[in-house]
């Protein structure tokens, strides 16, 4: 492990890989590789299409670094989102999620393998956020971020208008800012020491 | 269109290509919807934390940095030791390198910008070589460290800058950190400046 860079800020790193600092996006892989790993499976459901989705969201790091704008978000965040539009986009083209049922948004178990601490502490805290939210907007959370479908897909297989649909997303994502806000809720890579 | 409805449905990725294109165009004229979409993009990813996340397979990590240094020629890939014991022997050998560290100055003002190359042999001989760097200033002069991992920093060599690269002193351990600093003539016993250069093995 590369002690000077465990010492940077995600932002740093992302402002060396954009100098062709290769060690950066190794210490960026590092630091988010499992949660984005963990995220693509969820959405994707195969083991390799997972890691297709990863290895391209980390390589459009690799290649955009030095357009991240840190002003405009947190880098993780950008990282994240990446990865989580590359998984919905793959999810897409599946055709046979098409054949799914809506219960492919449910939570998969942990398979005995050895969690992170800090991983687990991270999941218990927006797990517990999204048990705040009343049921139809965590529903509406998520099948559209950990089942990947559009709106429109979630209005027509609940049989809701549009415009519920929507608002049940807003009214959701605003709750879960409130309650991730509260103090203790941090969900950014912290150096340790 | 209710912009800030949309917002949401944009940060979750749950826009239709379409809507997702008329959403953007929208958001380049609306510096509220920017702000909005900030902080619901910050919120969408916290919900990646909530997935399960098992080990990925240690090949994606190898695969992933391969790839990243193809598609930049002018990067090596940083190998690690253990990995060349465990097949990569032919090919390390054939490049006659096993650790390869390339970096561009951390100085912001360097014109032309410097690219640094670090390259560590099997026994752990190292060279440095570098290219846009300009000579030490009178009464300066450039020093090489190695840094391993969890010591000290030890003078590895001076150099003036007029030439373009020289071996490493002693040997270079693997997750060391190799640095340049600038320091007074005939060099420092330890780095007395901030490096204009560093990388790792």
């Amino acid at each position: 492990m590369n002690r000077q860079l465990a010492h940077l800020s995600d932002e740093a790193l992302v402002a060396l890989a954009a100098r062709s600092e290769q060690s950066a996006l190794a210490e960026l892989y590092d630091r988010y590789g499992r949660s984005a790993y963990g995220l693509a499976l969820r959405v994707l459901r195969d083991p390799e299409l997972a890691e297709d989705a990863v290895q391209e969201a980390f390589l459009t790091v690799w290649r955009s670094a030095a357009r991240f704008v840190p002003e405009r978000g947190k880098a993780s965040t950008w990282i994240l989102t990446l990865v989580h539009r590359r998984a919905v986009d793959a999810v897409r083209h599946e055709q046979r999620r098409r054949a799914d049922s809506l219960d492919r948004a449910t939570e998969p178990s942990v398979e005995g393998a050895e969690e992170d601490a800090f991983l687990r502490l991270q999941r218990e805290r927006v797990q517990a956020a999204l048990r705040h939210l009343p049921d139809a907007q965590r529903e509406a959370l998520e099948l559209a971020y950990y089942g990947g479908f559009t709106q429109s897909e979630l209005a027509e297989r609940l049989g809701q208008p549009l415009g519920t649909i929507k608002s049940r997303m807003f009214g959701g994502l605003s709750r879960m800012r409130e309650v991730l806000s509260e103090p203790g809720t941090e969900t950014s890579w912290t150096p340790t020491s | 269109m209710d912009a800030h409805e949309l917002t949401a449905a944009y940060a979750l990725d749950a826009l239709d290509p379409d809507e997702a294109e008329a959403y953007e165009r929208h958001l380049s004229q609306c510096e509220e919807c920017r702000e909005q979409l900030a902080e619901l993009n910050e919120t969408a990813a916290a919900l990646a934390f909530g997935a399960v996340a098992p080990a990925p397979p240690t090949r994606l990590r190898t695969s992933i940095l391969e790839a990243a240094a193809a598609e930049r020629t002018n990067v090596v890939p940083l190998l690690r030791r253990r990995w060349v014991s465990r097949g990569l022997a032919v090919a390390a050998a054939a490049a006659a390198c096993i650790a390869v560290g390339l970096g561009v100055s951390l100085s912001q003002s360097s014109h032309p910008p410097q690219s640094w190359t670090v390259a560590v042999g099997p026994k752990g001989k190292a060279t440095i070589s570098v290219s846009g760097l300009s000579s030490a200033p009178q009464g300066k002069t450039y020093e090489a460290w190695v840094i391993p991992a969890g010591h000290a920093a030890r003078p590895a060599g001076l150099f003036s800058g007029s030439t373009s690269g020289m071996h490493l002193g002693g040997t270079v351990p693997p997750h060391a950190v190799v640095a340049v600093t600038l320091e007074p003539a005939g060099g420092s016993k330890k780095p007395t400046t901030t490096p204009i250069f560093s990388t790792s093995t």
